[in-house]
């Protein structure tokens, strides 16, 4: 598959995937396996599209799960926010949280104390969280290395005990009402909402690398000082990128408050800013299907959902100790397998999740089902810092 | 309004600045020293003091250690757990991006949070003895605890070893593997060894920290990781990153912003505190943004 870029006269190769297999008229798939595929897609498809929905369904879906699904969605759009940052810039931040509990408070004051319709709101969240981010950048890119971590790290406390008790905002202790837009009230209809706006950022994502500044933010990650001497403007994309971040950030954020109907400050502390980058780089770095799936998944393990709905909490158990047996309450999973999954991941596994769903991936393309070792791209060094 | 500040509470607001500006100074000394040596952003640090803070109340409490050697306990589990990550972590990742590294060690603080809440409940509240019975000395009508005086003493303790050992050949030693590994194996020093002996030390700081804070306080898991984890790490960004004295300038600078935005006068600021150390972080970084002492040759 190739891409031909309308602002460019030559045509390009697609950076997201392999050379075409189908020059090689042998590796086209039998007649069965075109079937197997077939309902492969299908299966997927209803997955993602009816399932969620309640539509379609041998068993009736819980509205509950729904609004998990939801959450998954809205979760994979912030993954994919931090993605451009650590990913494309090569930079981390661990004030996430701040971006996106700003952006569900901006949207929820937009339609509750101004009055405007809810996609208006989530559209000037977004906003606000470019905005945030740019200013963050333009203060910490005064210095080489990781100082976007930092401030960012200081700006998620400010906010969260400064800006989030700031009660014309946030409406204090008992939050902010933040209703759903018309058409998508119920919480299966809702789902629809927010697959809509993760569906915007991951194809704003996937034309953004296509473009000048995409370019260039690939050239700088691979390495900033040969691209500095091409002419790239080494600040100026990383500024880019944060803008892009925030961006969708913010839009998590709007999707995020009217999902919930009603935003408090609590749910976005440090912690939360933790999870983010967990889901982020246990999904794999610069691999938009490995990101969506870390950030499901994540999303998934948060209060204990996925453990309670696998029925895993029976294997877990009280665990016996020196100190005597301690039952493992489920929320708390999440916390205890997280990191550990990113210690894996960081230290054997380097491509995430992304790297492990590759081989589906290529095989419902039409191609061989075949592991592969992680991507070269990812295991490059960065160095920035 | 603002002439409502009497010089009473100024005082007191600055002895009580002092006091907490201790603590973090201990952590920002701890990963002063980790970014010195290897460029890493240790998000771990504060995590080693509350490994050693459980490690002393669960060796005292449950398994009743005399109480001195549960304290060394607690100081042996601190070290411990900075020595696992060195060679757990940081180790099979160097060669790795410092993104990856700032990421993993992330991580283990989260693991390590994780594990505390899991295995002791959300709200169990855990108390540490301080470690002396004295009962300070008042100063500007402020009670000041034999801990934190304590505090005080070992905090200059610390600046004084760490700026000996970093003249001293091992400490040379650590500098020359930091500005290159592949030529200081070359001539003979032991990169691996001088790896384990930075985080060793890194160790020692965060469970000496996290035990002087807590001793004498409840505690909760991931205690002292959000307490001064990021004060700390704003006084070693203000201190300048490198420079040990920095490091003790920019806790004592934090410690007193934070007890000065408590001040009566800024009640109507919400979160006051937050708000002026950002505020001074934002302005060093655009004003100096090598901090304070940050940018001169290593001491």
């Amino acid at each position: 598959m190739t891409a031909t870029d309308p602002t460019l006269d030559v045509e390009l190769p697609d950076p997201t995937t392999e050379v075409d297999a189908f020059t090689t008229p042998d590796e086209r798939p039998s007649p069965l396996g075109w079937a197997a595929r077939g309902v492969a897609w299908l299966a997927l498809a209803w997955l993602i599209l009816l399932y969620p929905g309640n539509i379609a369904s041998p068993f009736e879906v819980p509205a509950f799960d729904a609004n998990r699904m939801s959450e998954a969605a809205i979760f994979a759009i912030i993954g994919l926010s931090l993605n451009v940052l650590i990913g494309y810039a090569g930079q981390v931040s661990l004030g996430h949280q701040a971006f996106v509990g700003i952006g569900a408070f901006t949207s929820a004051y937009v339609v509750t104390d101004l009055t405007q319709e809810v996609v208006l709101g989530v559209l000037v969240a977004a906003l606000v969280g470019a905005v945030q981010a740019l200013l963050l950048g333009l203060v910490s890119l005064r210095l080489t290395g990781l100082y976007f971590a930092l401030v960012t790290l200081v700006y998620g406390v400010m906010a969260q005990q400064s800006i989030f008790a700031i009660e014309s905002f946030t409406g204090g202790t008992a939050g902010k009402i933040a209703p759903r837009p018309t058409g998508f009230e119920s919480d299966y209809r809702y789902y629809y909402f927010a697959l809509l706006g993760l569906a915007a950022v991951l194809l704003i994502d996937r034309r953004m690398l296509r473009t000048k500044g995409g370019r260039a933010l690939l050239a700088l990650r691979e390495n900033p000082r040969v691209a500095q001497t091409w002419g790239i403007d080494t600040k100026g994309y990383t500024l880019f990128a944060f803008g892009i971040a925030g961006l969708f950030a913010g839009l998590g954020g709007g999707l995020l408050a009217h999902r919930d109907l009603q935003v408090v400050a609590n749910p976005f502390d440090f912690n939360l800013a933790l999870v983010f980058v967990l889901m982020t780089t246990v999904g794999g770095l610069r691999n938009r299907v490995g990101v969506v799936l870390g950030s499901i998944f994540f999303a998934f393990l948060r209060n204990g959902y996925l453990v309670e709905k696998l029925r895993l909490e029976e294997g877990i158990g009280p665990i016996p100790g020196p100190l005597g047996a301690i039952d493992m309450s489920p929320e708390f999973a999440p916390l205890v397998f997280g990191p550990l999954l990113l210690l894996v991941v960081l230290t054997r596994l380097p491509g995430g999740f992304g790297q492990l769903a590759r081989p589906f991936e290529e095989w419902l393309a039409g191609r061989r089902f075949r592991w592969v070792e992680a991507d070269e791209e990812v295991t490059i060094n960065d160095v920035r810092a | 309004m603002l002439l409502a500040i009497t010089g009473t509470e100024l005082t007191q607001s600055l002895v009580i600045g002092t006091v907490n500006g201790a603590v973090y100074a201990l952590i920002a000394l701890g990963l002063v020293l980790v970014y010195r040596s290897s460029g890493i952003f240790n998000f771990a640090q504060a995590e080693f003091g509350t490994v050693a803070v459980y490690g002393a109340y669960f060796s005292f409490t449950y398994w009743s250690f005399p109480y001195v050697v549960a304290a060394i306990f607690g100081l042996a589990c601190g070290i411990a757990a900075a020595l696992a990550t060195e060679r757990f972590v940081i180790r099979p990742l160097a060669q790795g991006p410092k993104v990856t590294l700032l990421v993993a060690t992330a991580g283990i603080a989260l693991l390590s949070i994780g594990t505390a809440f899991w295995r002791t409940g959300d709200n169990a509240l855990r108390f540490f003895d301080p470690l002396t019975q004295w009962e300070g000395a008042r100063v500007a009508g402020v009670q000041v605890s034999g801990q934190r005086i304590l505090t005080l003493v070992l905090l200059v303790v610390a600046v004084a070893a760490l700026t000996a050992f970093f003249r001293s050949p091992y400490g040379l030693a650590v500098l020359a593997a930091s500005q290159d590994a592949d030529a200081s194996a070359l001539v003979g020093l032991d990169v691996k060894r001088i790896s384990m002996l930075v985080w060793g030390i890194a160790g020692v700081l965060g469970a000496g920290a996290g035990i002087l804070l807590q001793g004498g306080n409840a505690f909760t898991p991931g205690a002292i990781t959000s307490l001064a984890l990021i004060p700390g790490f704003t006084a070693a960004v203000i201190g300048g990153l490198t420079s040990l004295p920095g490091a003790v300038l920019g806790g004592l600078v934090i410690g007193m912003l934070e007890s000065f935005g408590r001040l009566s006068t800024f009640d109507a600021i919400p979160g006051a505190s937050s708000v002026s150390v950002f505020v001074v972080l934002l302005l060093v970084l655009l004003v100096r943004p090598e901090g304070i002492l940050g940018g001169r040759a290593t001491t």
